[in-house]
């Protein structure tokens, strides 16, 4: 066991190192598919430690990455250097969560949800009208703002932290917790569980990571506008890649990140497939859905599984 | 919780790893072919902006394709022909800016042409300067785009500028008698860039202008669908004259509403919409003496407009609407300046479009160029709908084909 | 006075409207606890389906929905039995697989529409589309009241069905009270096939009448979507009056806070979102629920 943990964190460690240096090694066009990657693994494995571990499903994480990406904005029109914009971000991301989790995580299951969708909606309309966030015009990040290779590490090694964190969380007692809330929410309050406070932290630690993501997103993108950081069809993705890969477990989001994340991008930058993309997405999740609930890593360990069988009747 | 082995984590992150090692993932243009032009564009397709987005993709289709007939573009001596990379955005800001930055760094495009919408264009706008790349878009209005990078330029005219045309326009009518002052103004405008620079353009000329007041001031969310609370609010305000902003859409549900609740202005406006082949399919005679400016109009009277005018009759089927004219005029002058810089640097290609002037442009004014910021400000027309489906530019004078009828007759 | 007038027929008008496209996403999640995230697709799909009656075959929109509601019915049936019906059986709760699975099918849907219609703008205009009568005093759009008549007609044809019929009975059995109704040998499979033909059906008339109001593209559904999830939080998923009565709740906040407030109406969609936060955070089970709360002292 020790000598796995060892391995795993050897492993990270390499991914950390290896992502650091990538700019010194890899094309431009290379290092932004990998920030995107990046940005995906974080929102999805983020997302995982609420929807996955503790079984509540939202709908509004878009809320999160706008508070993030607007803090950052906001905050750098004022002078302030991102090193500081950034946490400020995630803090008010946590604050924003706990605000919106106390009165939602009373609800259960699929009216939980209907109420994410309902807040996500609210807050982008009400981004919208407000005049501090630029209303419909959105803001721009003041001039000379970017810099490549520092965003693309920041992202990579909160990436790798995020995954790290979720590896921690569902090995701790707090994760045996979710767990249980997950299962059988009042056998877990009768064994004397505070469900909600569980629920509130946990949702508070997700969305920080995602205001923290929200932030280096406005950096990256220099424009921040309601109708892109708030926009359901974002807490719409966010919730699709964890599942796709394999909802509540460590790997499956990663893994459903890195590859609906790229292939999204990769089926909309491909001229070819201008008139079917849309199709091509839309068949993709039909498919994964119908033949591979699981996820990805379902197909993963069912292949694994087969390959370790044949090893052994074949020896 | 599903304990997941803890192998896999490992896997995937050296999966994650791998992908960064991996190097270029050559997609579709694999090694730069210096003996093709290759432009990149981002267009919405699909998504809210669809509609527009289309046509703008039928229109740089079409300019890319006329060069390409034609045995391709002279740069430098050598015939070259152009290979178009389009994408879609889904009308999504930050996909916009990502497809463009894939187009950049990875299909090394020579230069982008820009998409259409001005959040979408302000999102793709950062992008160009990263990269070093020439980029022109035929489709965002609102001055805030420009003038931050020197790599971007913009064919549409300022939004506040076709409002502020109407208003001369109106006050024109005052000045000649037709209407009488004080006038007062309900004005609507959708909670989008486009709108809220009408909103500004209208706000700011009357109040340098006496004769004119805003007495409703409201927006709306694009694509609201009932607009009956919203025209209440109209119906109270007892003004005089009726200023919205809207796209397509939202103009036709709201004016069929108008129409319905016996609504009635001394003049009415749809901002850029009214001679519209769709708006009238939607709406018929409720069209009528409503009038409209754009960016462009059929009926202007250049040889060059009637030319272009025949030639996406043939090509397309129907009548070239001012979202066809702009988009292409966009790649015109992109196409124009590559063979006036004789080159594919960027460099080149960059500081020939900051020099071009299109003497034979299809735009209002007859002459395409940029102004330091990197947009065009080209003069507006205004038309106004008269019936069965007629269309008259009615400002300025020097282009009227009709007399413009103020006030509008009562229903 | 005559305000309040103005306001109750707008709202009524409306509501009828409302009530039909959100009894379709109920009645699909009360039997089978998924949310139709097609819902929105399928309207849209209505929609251009009338259109092309409108424009092909030169048949009246409102005409058209003996087509379109059949046509649906079987089209929702087809759907059930090729996809969803595969889906892993969650019980009590609902699959985040199937949220997800019909969300790529709104995508196919919309990636149709626009290999079928392009991307723009379509309308139908008919020879009353512009037009409009008095209705004691206030101006009501011709349209609008066919709309509500075609609304309200195909609801009280539901209520008929679902409690006249054995199916309907089934459906609303196993709304109430899905585990009892399976132990009492309901054929869930059945149920299930029949309410997902009701949903789509209903989701296709919808579309139906908003196209005779409204213009649409591909993209077109969404906003109505979001405002159905409103109504079935504040409507129950029980009995056709509730999600009407939930329709009518929300129509007349729209139409009374743009005529008594002066609330931005573009902050409009944010009030009906926060009144469905706050209505399930305070009323889990909608407007049946508080009923249910008055009507318990007095029986006590």
């Amino acid at each position: 066991m020790t000598s796995k943990r060892a391995l795993e964190v050897a492993g990270m460690l390499a991914a950390a190192v290896a992502l650091c240096l990538a700019p010194s090694y890899l094309e431009r066009g290379t290092l932004n598919d990998v920030w995107n990657v990046a940005l995906a693994v974080v929102l999805a494995s983020a997302w995982n430690l609420l929807g996955g571990f503790a079984g509540q499903v939202s709908l509004g994480y878009s809320v999160f990455l706008g508070i993030g990406a607007y803090t950052t904005v906001l905050l750098a029109l004022s002078g302030v250097p991102p090193a500081f914009t950034l946490p400020v971000g995630a803090l008010l991301a946590a604050g924003a969560s706990v605000i919106i989790g106390l009165p939602t995580f009373r609800l259960r299951g699929p009216y939980f949800t209907i109420a994410t969708i309902g807040v996500g909606e609210a807050v982008r309309v009400v981004a919208s009208g407000v005049s501090f966030t630029g209303g419909a015009s959105g803001l721009r990040m003041p001039p000379a703002s970017f810099d490549f290779e520092s965003n693309f590490r920041a992202m990579t090694l909160l990436a790798v932290a995020v995954v790290w964190i979720a590896l921690l969380v569902s090995r701790s007692p707090f994760g045996s917790a979710l767990a249980a809330v997950k299962q059988d929410i009042d056998a877990a309050e009768a064994l004397g569980v505070n469900s909600t406070r569980l629920k509130v932290s946990v949702h508070a630690l997700s969305a920080a990571l995602v205001g923290l993501a929200g932030g280096l997103f406005a950096i990256n993108f220099q424009y921040v506008s309601p109708g892109s950081v708030f926009d359901f069809r974002l807490s719409l993705t966010i919730v699709l890649m964890p599942i796709v890969g394999g909802v509540g477990t460590v790997a499956g989001p990663v893994l459903g990140a890195i590859l609906f994340g790229w292939l999204q991008l990769k089926l909309l930058s491909t001229p070819a497939l201008l008139n079917s993309s849309l199709f091509i997405y839309g068949a993709l999740l039909i498919a994964v859905m119908l033949f591979e609930p699981k996820g990805l890593l379902g197909l993963v360990r069912r292949l694994l599984a087969r390959r370790l069988r044949r090893f052994y009747v074949d020896a | 919780m599903a304990r997941s082995s803890p192998s896999l984590p490992f896997i995937c992150f050296a999966g994650f790893a791998g992908l960064a090692l991996s190097g270029p993932v050559p997609l579709v243009a694999a090694s730069p072919d210096d003996s093709i032009i290759r432009i990149g564009a981002v267009l919405p397709v699909t998504g809210k902006e669809s509609k527009i987005g289309g046509a703008f993709k039928a229109a740089t289709e079409y300019a890319v394709k006329e060069v390409n007939d034609a045995g391709g573009l002279d740069v430098g001596g050598k015939k070259m022909k152009i290979d178009l990379a389009l994408l879609d955005d889904t009308s999504d800001g930050a996909r916009s800016a990502q497809l463009v930055e894939q187009l950049m760094a990875q299909q090394k495009v020579h230069a982008v042409i820009g998409g259409y919408g001005s959040q979408l264009v302000q999102a793709q706008s950062v992008v160009p300067d990263r990269y070093g790349l020439p980029y022109v878009s035929g489709g965002a209005g609102a001055t805030s785009i420009y003038g931050r990078s020197k790599w971007v330029f913009g064919v549409l005219s300022p939004v506040e500028n076709l409002a502020s045309t109407q208003m001369d326009f109106l006050s024109d009518l005052v000045a000649r008698g037709k209407l009488k002052k004080p006038l007062k103004i309900a004005l609507l405008t959708e909670n989008t860039e486009h709108g809220k620079d009408f909103q500004k353009g209208v706000k700011d000329y009357a109040k340098a202008h006496t004769e004119f007041a805003v007495v409703l001031d409201e927006s709306f969310e694009l694509y609201a669908p009932d607009f009956k609370p919203l025209l209440g609010r109209v119906a109270a305000a007892k003004a005089d004259l009726f200023m919205c902003d809207a796209h397509l859409e939202d103009f036709i549900s709201m004016q069929r509403t108008y129409t319905q609740m016996g609504l009635y202005h001394l003049m009415l406006t749809y901002g850029a919409r009214g001679a519209d082949e769709a708006g009238r399919k939607g709406l018929g005679a409720a069209t009528d003496y409503i009038f409209a400016s754009g960016w462009w109009s059929d009926l202007l009277p250049y040889p060059q407009v009637k030319a272009f005018s025949a030639k996406w009759k043939a090509a397309a089927g129907s009548a070239p609407q001012w979202y066809h004219a702009t988009a292409y005029e966009a790649a015109r002058s992109l196409f124009a300046a590559i063979h006036k810089a004789g080159s594919l640097k960027p460099d080149a290609i960059r500081s020939a479009l900051a020099g071009i002037e299109l003497k034979d442009s299809i735009l209002p004014g007859g002459v395409l160029k940029f102004t330091k910021t990197g947009q065009a400000v080209l003069p507006f027309v205004v038309t106004q709908n008269k019936p069965d489906g007629k269309v008259d530019i009615v400002w300025p004078k020097e282009a009227r084909t009709g007399e413009p009828v103020a006030p509008m007759p009562k229903p | 006075m005559t305000d309040v007038l103005h306001v109750l027929i707008d709202s009524l008008l409306a509501a009828g409207l409302y009530a039909t496209m959100a009894y379709g996403l109920a009645v699909i999640y009360g039997v089978m606890r998924i949310i139709n995230l097609a819902h929105a697709g399928i309207m849209m799909l209505g929609a251009y389906a009338t259109f092309t009656l409108f424009t092909r075959f030169s048949l009246d929109p409102f005409l058209s929905s003996v087509v379109v509601v059949p046509v649906f019915f079987a089209g929702g049936v087809l759907l059930y039995q090729t996809v969803v019906r595969r889906l892993p059986r969650s019980g009590s709760t609902p699959s985040m697989e199937s949220l997800l699975l019909l969300f790529g099918v709104w995508l196919v849907l919309q990636n149709l529409a626009y290999v079928l219609w392009s991307g723009d703008t379509q309308s139908i205009l008919t020879p009353y589309t512009l037009k409009s009568v008095s209705l004691a005093g206030v101006r009501v759009g011709v349209p609008a009241l066919l709309v509500f008549g075609m609304s309200a007609l195909s609801l009280l044809v539901l209520e008929f069905v679902l409690h006249q019929t054995y199916l309907g009975k089934a459906i609303r059995a196993v709304t109430q009270n899905r585990d009892a109704a399976l132990l009492s040998g309901v054929d869930a499979d059945r149920i299930s096939a029949v309410a997902f033909g009701i949903g789509t059906a209903f989701a296709g008339l919808a579309g139906t009448l908003l196209s005779t109001l409204y213009a649409f593209t591909p993209d077109f559904g969404r906003t109505f979507l979001l405002k159905a999830f409103c109504i079935i939080v504040l409507g129950g998923l029980e009995s056709v009056l509730g999600v009407a009565a939930g329709a009518f709740v929300l129509a007349l906040l729209e139409n009374g806070t743009a005529v008594w407030t002066t609330v931005p109406t573009s902050l409009q969609d944010a009030l009906s979102f926060t009144l469905l936060v706050l209505t399930l955070v305070v009323l889990p089970q909608g407007l049946p629920g508080l009923l249910h709360l008055l009507r318990a002292p007095r029986r006590g």
